[in-house]
């Protein structure tokens, strides 16, 4: 399964010293997804959340304060960066570093709530995504000792062996942790109760693009369906 | 199945037969963490446990035992101490916000009024900060923020000026830019390799000096009260 099978349709490479970012049509567009929803979230402005208070009829507003605010939106813009570089990066360590990157930056963004609740499963959310690493540079590093590289340019052309299905496992095992996905969910969920949702959003897309990558990124290393 | 591809025949066999045993160390270092973490019930162990499930991570990685692989572990080390002082803060943050108070960073109960305190930090870290700059790039730079260090703590029980400080950050932002701008040299015009090799190495050396706001010195503003 060749770069052009997978990414529509193979249009070059940008060759900087050793890593060759390489351009095709379904990452070009997910590159400039990501860039458009970081430039509109560096744009736009927080919301305040509204509760009803149970028995009367006043109404409770949690405000973001301005500091929180301007950090939010920093960590925000740099996770939407991170995000954008994964989609392009022609390196598998690189993109394992940028996934790392959106790791740490969703803590970031949620670090400085003042709800006790959320800090907890913003502290659950870090421990597994620190157990993360683990599989996910091992998954890299032991596809880098089999095939001698880790660039998708050359591991497209390096036929599948058994180690590096079971490293391609491992790379899939850190992704998910590392991003909070399915098994990993429950405490990334609860992140998301706090004021201030735009830049919670990135958090949420920024998941969402790596899976799909990560999913571009098995394929061209494991060739299920033949060479 | 050992890796068959490009091992170069100067590698004695021995040493290419390390890599599976290496393989199983890592992972069982890691399985040995988590189960520690599944044992434990506080949560400031558990984040310290995590730790050595990060270690595996850099046997992994070291295990492959190329060049590339050393300059990858540099990488894994870096993100794990980042995650390590975000998961930290979090926890900090938390404690505090259900304790109701704020907890000094270096909770120093001294109030020495002494002429030593005065006059021998300067002429140390004037000392540290000449022999790092002769010695330039990381290690120069470890040296020299050792002693700008050294001369905080020392002057923290009289006060520091904090405008100096605000100053000292700001700067350390232009040479870390000075750092990425020779990176940014060496791979897009690699004939220019001199002036990048200086400006990474100067650049990592004032960045690195001046990295005490990593120690939270100027994030928690603990500096910025007048003691006297």
């Amino acid at each position: 399964m060749d770069l052009a099978t997978l990414g529509g349709q193979f249009l070059g490479t940008i060759p900087l010293g050793d890593i060759v970012l390489y351009l095709t049509t379904f990452n070009l567009f997910m590159f400039g997804a990501a860039l458009v929803f970081t430039a509109i979230i560096a744009m736009s402005r927080t919301e305040s959340q509204v509760e009803a208070e149970f028995g009367t009829l006043n109404e409770r507003e949690k405000k973001v304060s301005k500091d929180e605010f301007k950090i939010r939106r920093f960590l925000s813009i740099v996770c939407g960066l991170a995000t954008a570089g994964a989609m392009i990066t022609g390196d598998l360590f690189n993109f394992t570093l940028f996934v790392c990157l959106i790791g740490i930056v969703n803590i970031g963004i949620v670090a400085a709530v003042k709800e006790v609740d959320v800090l907890d499963s913003a502290f659950q959310y870090g421990i597994i995504a620190m157990i993360a690493t683990l599989p996910l540079f091992g998954g890299a590093a032991s596809i880098l000792a089999t095939t001698g590289t880790i660039s998708l340019l050359e591991l497209v052309n390096i036929p599948t062996s058994a180690f590096m299905l079971f490293s391609s496992i491992l790379l899939f095992i850190g992704v998910a942790g590392e991003s909070g996905v399915a098994p990993f969910f429950a405490t990334k969920a609860e992140m998301f109760r706090t004021a201030g949702s735009p830049f919670l959003v990135i958090i949420h897309l920024s998941s969402l693009l790596v899976i799909v990558r990560t999913i571009e990124i098995l394929l061209i290393i494991n060739k299920p369906f033949g060479v | 199945m050992a890796a068959s591809v490009l091992v170069p025949t100067v590698v004695s066999p021995e040493v290419v037969s390390l890599y599976i045993p290496a393989i199983f160390t890592g992972l069982l270092v890691g399985l040995i963490g988590l189960l520690a973490i599944s044992y434990q019930k506080n949560d400031l162990h558990a984040l310290i446990l995590t730790d050595i499930v990060s270690l595996g991570m850099l046997i992994l990685v070291a295990a492959v035992g190329t060049d590339l692989a050393e300059a990858l572990i540099l990488p894994g080390l870096v993100v794990e101490l980042a995650e390590i002082l975000a998961i930290s803060e979090i926890l900090m943050s938390r404690e505090m916000r259900k304790m109701d108070k704020t907890v000094e960073l270096i909770p120093l109960p001294l109030s020495f009024n002494m002429e030593i305190l005065d006059t021998a930090p300067t002429f140390l870290a004037i000392i540290l900060i000449i022999y790092g700059a002769f010695l330039s790039g990381f290690t120069g730079g470890a040296i020299a923020g050792g002693g700008i260090l050294f001369y905080v703590l020392s002057k923290m029980t009289r006060g520091v000026p904090s405008n100096t400080w605000e100053g000292v950050a700001g700067a350390s932002g232009i040479a870390w830019c000075l750092w990425i701008v020779g990176f940014l040299i060496f791979f897009v015009a690699p004939s220019y390799w001199l002036l990048a090799l200086f400006l990474a190495a100067f650049g990592i050396f004032i960045k690195v000096a001046f990295k005490v706001g990593l120690i939270g010195v100027i994030g928690r503003e603990e500096f910025k009260k007048d003691k006297e």
